[in-house]
């Protein structure tokens, strides 16, 4: 299941966080999603260990902690999302096609002229169409 | 990158890894070296460190090399097992305990900045407990059975010189029974070398005896082995040491007391003392001992047959249960001498014989399952490995699988696993990878919360020092192990980790994260007492929007509990709550402008302007302009300063927003100022910090305590706020002497608690009632800075029970009332207003002497007064009479008509001049401002056709109570009575109604002068109300009606002198009281609507009049009748017409008004004349006629005469024009049977031409007797 999904400006400041558990782990999820961008920041500055991936968007599994796997993805504008999941065996391709509809609904959500650049992002059709996304993928 | 040998873990081993000295001694000894408040262990210890000690060794090679730094670790027999992990514990969390003690000086200062942490070196930014900690925790660990560095290597016999039988003592302290149980049962190896040593205190023991005890002990133990120690050389007991050696490792007490009874002397001996017994002794025995074990290993365990040997042999005890069961390996066993072997080469740094060792042994160990072992080994092969500066791969293989080896023995190999991966995360950072540091800290956290804490202390600064840094983990753990830290207690440690991690997360915008920091530290801060840091730290938490309302009321609660116990009200700048919207900050105030209301000061600026240009430079056109004069007066410096009075408010408005979803009750609202003298200069501006944080510094600015300062009084508003509510606050300060008035910010209390202040300086003002030319040179300051001048008169104004909303044509008294609070009076007092059609001032100052509305009725003195002078300019000079002083009030009769539907603004300003001209301001405004609602009422519409019968009426509609005409050119009458017209006696909301009336010029003609006086009133007055008879008509001569209508006049009509043939009306209304229970029941409502410039409309330019006989009395017998009439015609056009009249005799076409058939019923049928119908009436009588069977067979009458005639009739005139026609027989008829074709030629226009037809004129006819 996921749990989070993230979207993180360039300058690493929140645009949307959204957690999808019952629980009140709010404040954990951002502490988690808050850590990975250290992760991504060194993937992004180390391309040597992923050479093949030069120009890919997707990072990969970024880290994972006792109970969550937290991947990223890295777009041409340094927009960062990360996806935190519960899931323990998680397929790369599925991982992928995910971040692929999320950054379709975020390319969507940007280029509502009312949005401003680099501001939260507080669309409620954005809202809607993530969690659909979310709900759409189980990993397992 | 640092040498292995010289970084902290080198050093870390070079203490750890060393070997071990058993020491045992005789109570007298300990109580000799107790004199200096040590132990004879600790009197030793700083000697026992020899960093250049040189001494050449030769262990298992032929090569002799130098061992230049050396150490020795001293232990009481009794210390030497196994620590008691409870007591271990204890010991750890005193460590920690007495670490956030030190911090706790620290914490009161601001959080470090990020900046700051990455400039430091990497050893700064650990707080350095850390490195005690650690080696704390790897003592915990000391004795172990399976490694073997801590095995002592020599024993030190102490024995005082004051004891008795000292010989019998050396060898009762090396009893068996006394040893620890680690020698005893087998795990050390019990022979070891032992040393005597015979301490003699100079104090109190007698050389004598010492020297004789010592020649005795060397007798007995042999002479290398004995040494004699001289101490407490000073008698006194009071030397002080410069640099004291024990300082740095007994710090409970204070250091100066250390060694106070030890000279230099004594020192030196007991250095020499123990170099000695490390050089001469235990370095030569090491290197014997390894000789020894090496030769023997060799023989037995290396090359090929015995590496077989041993494998075979290892198989068959496969069955042999593994090390859990008690030791397996004693001291003796090939196992643990190849161990000591490892251990010793390695403590005499012969790194390359004790990796060769530990290699050896660890397969035997793996063979053998006996895991602990195994790791142990693994575990100094990768130290072996680090320190030698050998492969790092390997290092690190060995540490990583030491530290899986131990974690897989579960909990009782974690402390074991704990100290590896300290070792690890040591060597790690020596190499710099600090990213894999951290992930061992991490590994090694465990379950216990104080461990974790430390652990994931250590692991965040590794982050730290990873290039590049990895901040926000270095945040995520430090938060982490702060919360950990909270968990066992370890308060100050907590805010210590938070306080780093606000550096992290101070500059982002992780709300929730910097939220959840702010909120905890600030908690903690509360719980050591911290008070004042804890409500900054909370300040921040304050606008927390968008968190959840039950944790908005948390942080507010707890906000408040830590607010209450710093027991004083603190005063913050830039507190959160309420938010200040800048932009809407107005400020009001009033210089030679004054306003009435609140409203009006908010009015356009141009609109006054605008309004007043009349005013003012009427006044001011003989003096230089008013601007000028003003600021010849001014200083220079204040010119551009705002001008304010003494004793007259200064107001500012101000929105308040509240950004939380709980009301919060906001009180003292006040503005803070700074009025200073004239005389003074401008005081600097005191900058405020951001955010400071004290007791009331605010009221400084207020209470004036400095020269300069005078007093001024401020108003105070309370208020509450809703969730998410905004509010606009008006304050005001009111300065009561000259001077300059700064309004610096503002202040506020929140709930009862806080003080909040905000500084208005770098702000962007817009004060409202700048003028332009003044705006493009201010500041924002300067807007907020009044030039206060000398009290003087202002005009109070205010129009009562001026009513909101009225309908169309309303009409009202209202009196405006003007008051002076002052004592030095006004003179000179003007009014303009801006709408003159709606508002109309009285003639005088009176009171009205009857009620209203009685007085519009006529029957008072008619005055006819011409008040037309100048009203088109609309201003309104007050007699010159009038001034006002003290509590004076002028009343002043105002007339208010509503003059058209719509949303209107009022706008009066009042003009007047100060009498006392000695002040900057000669004159002053007073600016007043309604609002009103005119809602349609009665629509009204004339219409004038010209009466077809009658040369000089016309018919129109209109509605309700009074009609007039205006002038007394024309005369009004009904057609109709009243009742039938209007039974109900009031008008429907949406009805409709029609009514008919005549008007007749009643100018002689040509004569103007006879205009006056030539009617009585009741001629052009009309009641159209009947009920009550004894009420009077309204006077529409008088004012105010009259004005009203001057006005109207001007305003309905654009050329008013083109056609004197016009008509204006008059309509008075009253509101019917009981259409709408909810309306007030105002019967005094009176609504007049006027109707100017009406003029007849009419198709045809013409109206005639056949003038004739009404009766004839004929003796149709005879002769036919002749009857000969007249035909005026007038033409109402501007144009000439000419007119031809044509006459038809024949029945006319369909269109005529005469009916084809006279057998048609209806009211042109004849009766039979009879007698009595006859004497009916008059009106009766012209019906008789003869029957209507005479008419069959021919017309009734013929036209004679001209049957066409032509005629021109000049522009308004009239001709007359003979006709005739000839009746046969008696009867009534129509002579409606003709036309007037008419054309129509305007001076050289175009012409127009027309028909009329003509209309019934009845003629009778009766038979003559």
């Amino acid at each position: 299941m996921i749990v989070c999904v993230a979207v993180v400006g360039h300058q690493n400041n929140p645009l949307y966080i959204q957690s999808f558990t019952e629980a009140d782990d709010a404040l954990k999820l951002h502490h988690i999603v808050h850590c990975s961008l250290d992760v991504i920041d060194e993937r992004v500055n180390n391309p040597k260990k992923s050479g093949t991936t030069l120009n890919e968007a997707f990072l990969g599994l970024l880290y994972p902690t006792l109970n969550y796997k937290v991947y990223g993805y890295l777009t041409n504008t340094k927009v960062k999302f990360i996806m935190v999941t519960t899931d323990l065996d998680v397929r790369d391709t599925d991982v992928r096609s995910f971040f692929r509809k999320f950054h379709a609904a975020y390319v969507d959500a940007v280029s509502n002229p009312f949005h401003v650049p680099g501001k939260k992002i507080t669309s409620r059709t954005f809202a809607d169409s993530v969690s659909n996304i979310v709900r759409s993928y189980t990993f397992n | 990158m640092v040498e292995p040998v010289n970084s902290s873990l080198g050093k870390m081993l070079f203490e750890e890894v060393s070997p071990v000295v058993m020491v045992l001694c005789t109570p007298l000894v300990e109580e000799t070296f107790l004199k200096n408040g040590l132990s004879l262990v600790e009197t030793l210890k700083p000697f026992c460190n020899f960093s250049n000690i040189d001494v050449p060794v030769r262990t298992s090679g032929d090569q002799l090399y130098r061992l230049k730094k050396f150490t020795l670790r001293l232990f009481y027999a009794s210390d030497i097992r196994q620590p008691n992990v409870e007591v271990a514990k204890q010991r750890l969390e005193h460590v920690i305990t007495q670490a956030g003690e030190k911090d706790f000086q620290d914490l009161k200062s601001d959080p470090p900045q990020i900046t700051d942490i990455l400039s430091n070196s990497g050893s700064e930014i650990a707080p350095t407990w850390f490195q005690y900690y650690n080696k704390e925790l790897i003592r915990t660990l000391s004795f172990s059975d399976h490694e073997a560095f801590d095995h002592p290597v020599a024993c030190l016999l102490v024995v005082s010189s004051k004891d008795e039988e000292p010989i019998s003592k050396f060898v009762a302290l090396f009893n068996t029974g006394r040893l620890p149980s680690l020698l005893n049962d087998g795990a050390m190896d019990p022979k070891i070398l032992k040393h005597y040593l015979l301490v003699h205190d100079n104090q109190d023991a007698t050389t004598e005896r010492t020297s004789k005890v010592l020649s005795e002990m060397r007798s007995t133990f042999g002479n290398n082995e004995c040494n004699l120690l001289c101490t407490n050389s000073s008698k006194e007991g009071d030397v002080e040491h410069q640099a004291n050696p024990w300082a740095s490792f007994k710090s409970s007490v204070s250091a100066d007391k250390l060694g106070c009874a030890l000279t230099g002397d004594d020192i030196v001996e007991i250095k020499d003392l123990m170099q000695e017994f490390a050089s001469r002794h235990i370095i030569p025995y090491m290197e014997q001992k390894v000789r020894e074990l090496n030769q023997q290993i060799s023989a037995t365990r290396k090359g090929l047959r015995n590496q077989i040997k041993n494998l075979w042999w290892r198989k068959g005890k496969d069955d042999v249960p593994d090390s859990t069961k008690g030791s397996m390996y004693t001291f003796s066993s090939t196992e643990s001498q190849i161990r000591i072997l490892g251990d010793y080469a390695f403590m005499l740094h012969d790194y390359e014989l004790a990796l060769s060792s530990y290699r050896l042994i660890s397969t035997d160990y793996k063979l053998d399952k006996a895991w602990k072992h195994y790791a142990g080994v693994q575990e100094m092969m990768g130290l072996a490995y680090f320190i030698s500066d050998q492969s790092k791969k390997e290092a690190e293989y060995c540490m990583e699988n030491a530290f899986s080896t131990y974690m897989k023995l579960g909990k009782s190999g974690f402390q074991n696993a704990t100290r590896c991966g300290l070792w690890w995360a040591e060597m790690l950072k020596a190499r710099d990878q600090y990213k894999e540091a951290a992930s061992v800290y991490f590994r090694i956290c465990g379950e216990e919360p104080l461990h974790a804490a430390v652990m994931l202390e250590q692991a965040s600064y590794c982050f730290v020092l990873t290039k590049p840094p990895m901040l926000h983990k270095y945040g995520f753990h430090l938060v982490l192990s702060g919360d950990h830290y909270k968990n066992c207690d370890q308060v100050n440690h907590a805010i210590r980790t938070y306080r780093s991690a606000i550096s992290v997360y101070q500059s982002t915008t992780w709300s929730l994260i910097k939220d959840h920091v702010y909120f905890h530290i600030g908690q903690w801060y509360a719980i050591v007492g911290m008070h004042d840091v804890a409500v900054r730290n909370m300040l921040k938490v304050l606008d927390c929007g968008y968190q959840s309302k039950a944790t908005q009321e948390i942080f507010l609660r707890d906000f408040f509990n830590i607010v209450k116990k710093t027991g004083m009200k603190h005063e913050v700048v830039g507190l959160q709550l309420p938010v200040i919207n800048m932009s809407s900050l107005q400020v009001i105030y009033e210089d030679h402008r004054t306003y009435a209301s609140q409203t009006s000061a908010l009015v356009d600026e141009s609109i006054w302007q605008s309004l007043e240009d009349d005013i003012i430079p009427s006044l001011n056109s003989g003096k230089s302009n008013w601007l000028e004069l003003q600021s010849k007066l001014l200083p220079k410096k204040y010119r551009e300063s705002n001008v304010c009075v003494a004793g007259e408010s200064v107001k500012v408005d101000l929105e308040f927003r509240n950004p939380l979803l709980i009301s919060t009750s906001i009180t003292s609202v006040s503005l803070i100022c700074e009025l200073t003298a004239n005389t003074d200069d401008l005081k600097l501006d005191k900058e405020p910090s951001s955010l400071s944080l004290g007791p009331e510094s605010s009221s400084d600015h207020n209470q004036g305590t400095a020269s300069g300062f005078y007093s001024f009084t401020l108003s105070e508003v309370d208020f509450t706020l809703g969730g998410g509510e905004k509010k606009l606050v008006r304050l005001e300060v009111t300065p009561s002497e000259e001077g300059i008035l700064k309004i610096v910010g503002v202040r506020w209390e929140l709930s009862d608690s806080i003080v909040g202040v905000h500084y208005f300086q770098s702000v962007l003002v817009k004060a409202k009632t700048n003028k332009g030319r003044r705006k493009n040179k201010l500041t924002p300051t300067d807007a907020l800075k009044f030039l206060v001048i000398k009290s003087l008169p202002r005009l109070e104004g205010s129009i009562d029970h001026l009513p909101e909303k009225l309908y169309a044509g309303d009409l009202r008294y209202l009196v405006l009332e003007l008051t002076n609070k002052s004592e030095s009076p006004i003179k000179n007092l003007k009014m303009k207003i801006s709408h003159p059609r709606f508002v109309n001032l009285g003639n005088q100052e009176e009171e009205l002497p009857t009620e209203f509305p009685d007085c519009l009725m006529k029957g008072h003195e008619q005055k006819i007064v011409q008040h037309e002078t100048n009203r088109t300019s609309s201003v309104f000079a007050f007699p010159k009479g009038v001034s006002l002083q003290g509590d004076r009030s002028l009343r002043w009769p105002l007339w208010l008509r509503a003059a058209i539907p719509g949303t209107m603004s009022l706008y009066f300003t009042i003009y007047y001049e100060m009498e006392n001209v000695s002040s900057i301001m000669k004159y002053r405004t007073l600016r007043m401002q309604y609002n009103l609602k005119v809602l349609p009422s009665l629509e009204t519409s004339f219409e004038i056709t010209p009466s077809p019968s009658r040369l000089q009426e016309f018919s129109y509609c209109f509605q309700i109570q009074q009609l007039s005409t205006v002038g007394c050119r024309w005369g009004i009458s009904l057609l109709q009575p009243v009742d039938t017209i209007l039974p109900s006696k009031s008008l429907l909301a949406g009805q409709a109604l029609s009514c008919f009336f005549m008007i007749k010029d009643c100018k002689k003609s040509g004569t103007e002068e006879e205009k006056t006086m030539s009617l009585p009133a009741s001629q052009t007055d009309v009641k159209l109300f009947t009920q009550d008879d004894n009420e009077k008509l309204f006077d529409i001569v008088n004012s105010p009606l009259a004005s009203f209508h001057e006005s109207e006049r001007s305003c309905q009509g654009a050329s008013d002198q083109v056609n004197p043939n016009t008509v204006d009306f008059i309509l008075i209304s009253r509101l019917a009281n009981s259409s709408n229970p909810s309306a007030v029941p105002d019967s005094s409502i009176f609504l007049s609507h006027h109707s100017c410039h009406n003029s007849i409309r009419s198709s045809s330019p013409l109206s005639w009049t056949l003038d004739g006989p009404q009766t004839i009395y004929h003796n149709f017998s005879s002769s036919l009748c002749e009857i000969k009439l007249k035909m005026i015609i007038r033409n109402t056009s501007d144009g000439l017409a000419s007119v031809s009249i044509i006459t038809i005799d024949s029945l006319p076409d369909a269109a005529g008004p005469t009916p084809p058939t006279v057998n048609q019923s209806g009211w042109r049928y004849v009766p039979s004349v009879t007698e009595e119908m006859k004497l009916t009436s008059d009106v009766m009588g012209s019906r008789l006629g003869k029957p209507p069977s005479s008419m069959e067979s021919s017309p009734p009458f013929i036209w004679s005469g001209l049957s066409s005639t032509k005629v021109q009739i000049q522009p308004l005139s009239t001709t007359d024009f003979p006709l005739q026609i000839s009746v046969f027989s008696p009867g009534i008829y129509n002579l409606a049977s003709y036309k007037l074709n008419w054309e129509l030629s305007e001076h050289e226009k175009a012409s127009s031409s027309g028909t009329c037809q003509g209309y019934p004129y009845y003629i009778t006819v009766l038979q003559s007797e």
